[in-house]
């Protein structure tokens, strides 16, 4: 493992890191007003973006499409300083909210939008700035002809195969989830580029998210009794811990209790840590509200992140880097959640249970 | 009514079928204030189920609203927003029928029919929070108690139109004809009563001047 090719990302990472806002001080902002709230972003990393939202334009969707891309120019600026084998991985990673863009113009286009009204819910993200979706909104008619003109990037291929599916079964998710399935594809196969400390790593951080989106995946859709064929077109079998196997295994399991103990097996015979902690809990806990199983999974991935950076040394391999990546994601998230709580006055023990936070 | 009674003829005849018709008018009377007893009954009855109907939609609406602005938090409103762009949409339609009631009344039955089942989430599962699907789930739940709320309303307003129509029916006949049968039932009576005064009196005359007569006749 070559250390050194982190030489330049490792400082960046690590001053970007301590401006990461506490729990504490995220929770001090439950229950307060909007105006409240971006005068103590004004204060943090999130400056320049909160400064462009004006004062009579203060919502919970400005506040949160600059929270977003500040996001999006952070990790552009992370990318930027990281080794060439890393950035393959950042931009696979990145390609979640590229397709975000590819999602929100193929929606615009079935809900019939005008452009103007259509780019207000894109953020532009990696190869699709702001131009570029506008010129693809422009020049298309409909959802066909977005396709055709994404075909210069990958999702063009992929929307055309699911294009078929979505004529047949007229379901419009099917192509969202196309693009989803092949995000999630893309980014394993970047962590097979690695090797070493940084591969096992990648693969426990970014293995126990997939798996996080499969057990989501899964629980939500027993709920509504669909059927295990149907489930298995949602599913993403990359993971070493939840393959194919192990997901059929838990999609056969008759209630949340039996589906969260065939996961616990599953994790503890391929001896992975992370995911025995993550899934014991969801065990020890019984809960029966797949909004609260979410959460509690969500809040496994923030406690992995956190363990990472403590159980590897920080610099040097590429544990900090998704660490924060990540970190930064679900304070996000977090800061979404407080912004549009108290937009919608929402009690602020109902708001501090949907907050993802360490304990 | 004096106009009314000039036009009656006092004879015994008529005062049979005044008597007659008073007594029907009576028993129409009774009968109607048993009946709108009845309808007050069911109507009370009705009443009764609209009170824990309304609180059980309203507490539904109001989870499933939170559920949704909880949605909201969780991924973001503009996120929601897109997704609810092209979520499939429920056909739902509403059959409007008729069955008997009390009485013979016809009360709507409406029920709410799902046109096309949805086989699977409405919203992609790999992008969306769970509480969007369960907050869909509350809204389509509370439908069924609009429906039902709307079946007893127009059950309630029906009845409450029938029952003014039997009390402006009884109070016609409690207020204007009873009153007025007794009017001219009484008149008739009177007049009766003075003509045979004065049959009797001339026939005690009569009686008189024939004894008379005799007397005279007899000397």
């Amino acid at each position: 493992m070559c250390a050194w090719k982190y030489k330049r990302i490792m400082p960046k990472l690590t001053v970007d890191k301590l401006k990461l806002m506490k729990p504490k001080r995220i929770t001090g902002l439950v229950g307060m007003s909007l105006h409240h709230i971006s005068s103590v972003l004004e204060n943090t990393s999130y400056n320049t973006q909160i400064s462009e939202v004006r004062s009579k334009e203060l919502t919970s969707i400005s506040l949160e499409g600059a929270l977003l891309k500040n996001f999006i120019k952070t990790y552009e600026e992370i990318m930027e300083l990281s080794p060439k084998d890393v950035r393959l991985l950042l931009s696979a990673l990145l390609m979640k909210f590229e397709v975000n863009c590819v999602k929100a113009m193929l929606r615009a286009k079935k809900a019939e939008l005008s452009v103007e009204e259509a780019m207000k819910y894109i953020i532009p993200a990696g190869r699709l700035d702001e131009a570029s979706c506008r010129k693809t909104l422009e020049n298309s008619e409909s959802i066909a002809d977005v396709i055709d003109l994404l075909s210069d990037l990958e999702y063009g291929s992929v929307l055309e195969k699911a294009f078929e599916v979505y004529l047949e079964q007229k379901i419009f998710y099917l192509l969202e989830v196309a693009l989803d399935r092949h995000v999630y594809y893309k980014i394993w196969k970047a962590i097979g580029k690695f090797w070493g400390l940084d591969k096992k790593i990648a693969r426990t951080v970014i293995g126990l998210e997939i798996d996080s989106v499969n057990i989501k995946t899964i629980l939500r859709c027993k709920a509504m009794g669909v059927s295990e064929n149907q489930i298995r077109q949602y599913l993403i079998p990359v993971s070493e811990v939840l393959g194919e196997k192990e997901l059929e295994e838990a999609m056969s399991g008759l209630d949340i209790q039996s589906t969260l103990n065939s996961l616990v097996k599953s994790a503890k015979h391929a001896l992975a840590r992370d995911h025995q902690y993550v899934f014991a809990e969801l065990q020890d806990l019984h809960v029966t509200s797949l909004t609260t199983l979410e959460t509690v999974l969500d809040r496994g991935l923030v406690e992995t992140n956190l363990r990472i950076i403590k159980r590897y040394t920080p610099f040097f391999n590429i544990g900090l880097l998704l660490a924060f990546l990540n970190l930064k994601w679900f304070e996000i998230k977090n800061l979404r959640t407080i912004i549009r709580g108290s937009e919608a006055r929402v009690t602020p023990d109902r708001v501090e249970k949907l907050l993802i936070l360490q304990r | 009514m004096s106009v009314e009674l000039a036009s009656v003829h006092p004879t015994r005849l008529e005062l049979i079928r005044l008597r007659h018709r008073k007594a029907m008018a009576d028993g129409i009377v009774d009968i109607l204030k048993k009946e709108v007893d009845a309808l007050t009954l069911n109507l009370l009855e009705l009443v009764k189920k609209i009170t824990p109907l309304r609180g059980k939609m309203y507490t539904t609406l109001r989870e499933a609203f939170t559920l949704f602005v909880e949605a909201q938090m969780t991924s973001g409103s503009k996120r929601i927003e897109e997704a609810s762009l092209v979520a499939q949409p429920i056909d739902f339609k509403i059959s409007d029928e008729q069955k008997k009631g009390l009485l013979g009344l016809m009360f709507p039955v409406f029920q709410l029919i799902e046109g096309n089942q949805i086989l699977g989430p409405r919203f992609n599962p790999l992008d969306t929070p769970a509480n969007l699907d369960e907050s869909s789930s509350k809204i389509k739940d509370t439908l069924y108690d609009i429906v039902k709320l709307a079946e007893i309303q127009e059950s309630i307003k029906i009845l409450l139109e029938i029952i003014a129509t039997k009390k402006r029916q009884m109070n016609r006949l409690q207020f204007k004809i009873l009153p007025e049968l007794e009017a001219t039932i009484r008149y008739i009576e009177l007049i009766l009563e003075e003509t045979e005064r004065q049959d009797a009196i001339r026939v005690r005359v009569l009686q008189r001047k024939r004894k008379e007569l005799a007397l005279k006749r007899g000397t």
